[in-house]
């Protein structure tokens, strides 16, 4: 039957119709409530600062309010309340968890993200070099924090995150293995990373933090309850050993190999070598031109690697690549000397300072973080 | 629809008048159709019944569903209605990711026009009646209020210190005054258990020194670790006791566009002290002698300078001052002094800080200096540019001014003594001079009874004689107060002289 144009309309509502058109009803509801799905809960909400100039570790609320921005609040924190116990969870004790970073690394970040702490007490802190390499790594390392933070599961998203762009150039062009530990370029690279260290480190610490957790961005295998394991020794400041994963030709398998050699006990002979120096020498681990004779924690292990996780030991000297820090060593002014302090340099002038200031580095030989293989 | 619809037309239409141009047929566009569609379910009973019942169950389910969000959700169901444009003040968004840039906040010599953040650091102890003088500075910095941070260390106070700073801020952020507000305020506490006193004698004596200044240094470590941000370009350290400072201080001393940047500080003192003397001897050049004694103290040693357990001859920032020099000349240093100093926050950021232990023989702000120029920074003193620190009197200065408070008190017995005898002496005097007095009338009376003898003309004579002799008296009295010591009669004299001379004068002319 030839029908004539115009509206058309069916004789009887289908039920299928009715249903998708409720089902549609449902998400233009649930949209138009949760406008973004990264929304926190309230006990997030309830330590968040009022305010954008607040210390960085804690988040802000962003003021949907038009009108006139109120000033800031006057803010008091009580520092006699900052606990740093054994039991970091059971006190709800803020970590930051601090990385200079030049090249990012997916395994670091997953590595991170897989940490059992709770993730609502970690801030994170960043600070990468204003070059060509910086950028590409910022541009990687914020397309995971907008996947952590933003759509990421809530209890998967940390307390706050710090991305710092450095205000002075890296010293080296390249960051090749090589390149990196020749022994000329060695104290350049280490202060401009001293530099780097504390301009993270004084900007972000603020009034809220217990621990501070150092971790290199190359660091790409930790036991996920490393900020536990390392609190539970109740120490100022706590490395464990990094070792390196490689394919062992000789043993046709994966080995592993000591990486970070500046966990050391001081030697009688490095004493003299620095007695004989001029003020501006630096003594470098690691080089045979320089044997000083110091006992190594990379080579505390026994061999087979199944000692006490649980071993502690005392140390002069400490690396970087991972290491846990009371926040109270900081603040009391323990740094990382981008100058030649007591001949040393960077992370070992940092365990010298604080050795200054009454706090002993301890380290611990079988407990093993992962160093990144190029 | 084509014009030559008309039936009159010779020319035949291509097509049928009724027809349509566009081959479609026509319908019933312009008619008001009388089929309306009809729905055929509510025709019958039971068909309407079960139409209300699916609405009942739409409504009860839609009820329900909001009810089970609401619950779930909580407010947040309310923007549904308002499509999310009304949002009460409970209802924000947590921003968790910041991002600066530390080459944008590099310090430069006009921040004030670049909106440059600085940040206040004020340790505090038991100081409560320093404040009200504290705020008073505060309120009157001509730098861009909203762009200066405050942070207090408040340690170890046993006054009202904490409450007072509180009341005082939140006062100056609730203010009317958009301009009076400032930036980001924090009051951080921690007590550090210090025995040391805070009094002037406990503070200044050289023995308390190396760990009072090891103590200092800690707290500002503490303040400064508590409160720098990635987004302040300058860090400047304020002693609440400054009593006068000029209020472009901070714009003043960011102009030299240094690392590390300090005034000369004195102090005023009481008039019998000299009037005023330098105060801050924390600010010096680094000498030979000093390098060489350095040398020979063991590794915990401080050197404190001003005390003459250490004579370092170092030229000292404080003694160079010339009240009308240049406020802008500058002078290297290596030791600063806490009281103002105003740093670019880069130094702090790459790790400068006040040394809790001997760095080089020194501790917090000398350490301070030390460790800057360790690193390479510009480390400035202003000679001619000073600030006066408040005036507390030493233990010394007290009991000083308790002997001359005892001086006074003698010397004012005294005075009472002398004047109480001074009187004496007078109403002695006076006595003297009324017995005169009658004498004298008696005798004058004698003459003019001897005068009155001799005749008419010398008997008005004598009249003339008395009227002068009546102010004669009159003057002698106004020049009594003199001292006792003098004869009263001197000062009398020299008036009457005059009168006798104006006598004199009158008798010649008449």
């Amino acid at each position: 039957m030839a029908r004539p144009l115009g509206p058309v309309r069916l004789k009887k509502t289908n039920p299928i119709t009715l249903l998708i058109g409720a089902i549609l009803c449902i998400f233009i509801i649930y949209f138009l409530a949760a406008p973004a799905s990264s929304d926190f809960s309230k006990a997030r909400k309830s330590t968040a600062a009022s305010h954008p100039l607040s210390p960085p570790t804690s988040p802000f609320r962003k003021s949907n309010s038009k009108g006139k921005a109120s000033p800031p609040p006057v803010s008091r924190y009580n520092l006699n309340n900052v606990t740093i116990t054994s039991d970091p969870i059971g006190g709800r004790e803020n970590v930051l968890i601090l990385t200079p970073m030049a090249r990012f690394y997916q395994e670091y970040w997953d590595n991170l993200m897989k940490l059992s702490y709770p993730h609502e007490l970690i801030t994170l802190g960043f600070i990468l070099p204003k070059n060509k390499e910086g950028n590409s790594a910022t541009t990687a390392l914020q397309e995971q924090i907008a996947k952590t933070q933003k759509s990421g599961p809530e209890k998967d998203r940390f307390k706050s995150i710090i991305i710092l762009r450095q205000d002075f150039e890296p010293p080296l062009q390249s960051q090749d293995e090589s390149e990196r530990h020749k022994m000329q370029n060695q104290r350049d690279r280490r202060a401009a990373m001293s530099k780097a260290r504390n301009s993270l480190l004084f900007t972000t610490l603020g009034p809220a933090t217990s621990w501070v957790l150092w971790l290199d961005a190359d660091i790409v295998e930790t036991p996920p309850t490393l900020i536990q394991d390392l609190a539970a020794h109740d120490k100022p400041i706590v490395a464990p050993n990094c070792y390196q994963r490689y394919y062992n030709a000789d043993k046709k398998k994966m080995d592993e190999r000591p990486y970070d050699f500046n966990n050391w006990q001081d030697s009688p002979k490095a004493q003299e070598i620095a007695a004989q120096m001029g003020p501006d020498d630096i003594l470098l681990e690691g080089y045979a031109e320089m044997a000083t004779y110091r006992a190594l924690m990379a080579y505390m292990t026994p061999e087979g690697g199944d000692g006490d996780v649980h071993q502690e030991v005392p140390l002069d000297g400490v690396g970087g690549t991972a290491l846990l820090v009371k926040a109270d060593v900081h603040r009391d002014g323990a740094m990382f000397p981008p100058f030649p302090f007591y001949h040393l340099i960077e992370t070992e002038g940092f365990a010298k300072m604080a050795k200054r200031l009454g706090w002993h580095p301890t380290g611990l030989p079988n407990y093993k973080v992962y160093h990144y293989n190029e | 629809m084509l014009p030559f619809t008309s039936s009159g037309s010779k020319v035949t239409p291509r097509h049928h008048v009724s027809g349509y141009s566009n081959g479609y047929p026509r319908g019933n566009t312009f008619e008001l159709s009388p089929h309306r569609f009809q729905p055929r379910l509510n025709s019958t009973p039971a068909g309407r019944r079960r139409r209300r019942f699916y609405i009942r169950l739409g409504i009860l389910v839609a009820l329900g569903l909001f009810g089970l969000y609401y619950f779930f959700f909580g407010g947040a169901a309310l923007s549904i209605f308002s499509l999310g444009l009304l949002s009460s003040g409970e209802d924000f968004q947590l921003e968790t990711v910041r991002y600066y840039d530390l080459s944008n906040v590099q310090g430069t010599a006009r921040g004030w026009e670049r909106e440059e953040r600085i940040l206040l650091c004020v340790p505090l102890r038991d100081a409560e009646p320093h404040l009200p003088m504290f705020f008073s500075h505060l309120r009157n910095f001509t730098y861009p209020h909203h762009l200066i941070d405050l942070a207090f260390l408040v340690s170890d106070s046993k006054d009202r210190t904490l409450e007072v700073l509180v009341e005082n801020l939140e006062a100056i952020q609730a203010s009317e005054d958009d301009l009076a507000h400032y930036g980001e305020i924090s009051i951080i506490e921690k007590d550090f258990g210090q025995k040391v006193n805070q009094d002037v004698e406990s503070r200044h004596g050289f023995a308390a020194q190396a760990s009072r200044r090891k103590l200092m240094a800690q707290a500002r470590n503490w303040l400064l670790s508590a409160a720098l941000r990635p987004y302040h370009s300058w860090v400047y350290w304020r002693d609440v006791d400054v009593e006068t400072a000029p209020f472009s201080i901070l714009e003043d001393l960011m102009r030299h566009n240094k690392d590390v940047i300090v005034p000369n500080v004195w102090r005023p003192l009481p008039d019998w002290l000299g009037g005023e003397q330098p105060y801050d001897l924390n600010s010096w050049q680094e000498s030979e002698t000093a390098l060489a004694l350095a040398d020979t103290l063991d590794e915990d040693a401080v050197i404190v300078e001003g005390y003459a357990e250490y004579a370092t001859w170092r030229p000292h920032l404080a003694y160079l001052r010339d009240p009308y020099g240049d406020p802008d000349m500058e002078m290297e240093i290596d030791g600063v002094g806490g009281v103002s100093i105003l740093a670019k926050a880069k130094v702090f950021r790459y790790g400068v800080h006040f040394p809790a232990f001997s760095f080089e023989k020194h501790a917090e702000t000398e350490g301070f200096g030390k460790m800057s120029r360790r690193m390479g920074f510009s480390v400035v003193g202003l000679p001619h540019y000073t600030i006066w620190h408040l005036y507390e009197p030493s233990v010394d200065d007290i009991k000083h001014m308790e002997e001359m408070e005892q001086e006074r008190i003698a010397r004012e017995q005294e005075e009472k003594e002398k004047a109480e005898k001074v009187k004496k002496i007078k109403e002695q005097f006076g006595d003297a001079n009324s017995q005169w007095e009658k004498d004298k009338t008696e005798m004058q009376n004698l003459a003019q009874k001897v005068k009155q003898s001799t005749g008419e003309k010398a008997a008005t004579e004598d009249k003339k004689d008395t009227t002068g002799a009546s102010p004669k008296e009159a003057v002698v009295a106004a020049g009594k107060p003199a001292p006792a010591e003098k004869p009263a009669e001197k000062p009398a004299e020299k008036p009457a002289e005059k009168k006798i001379g104006g006598g004199a004068a009158k008798a010649e002319e008449s």
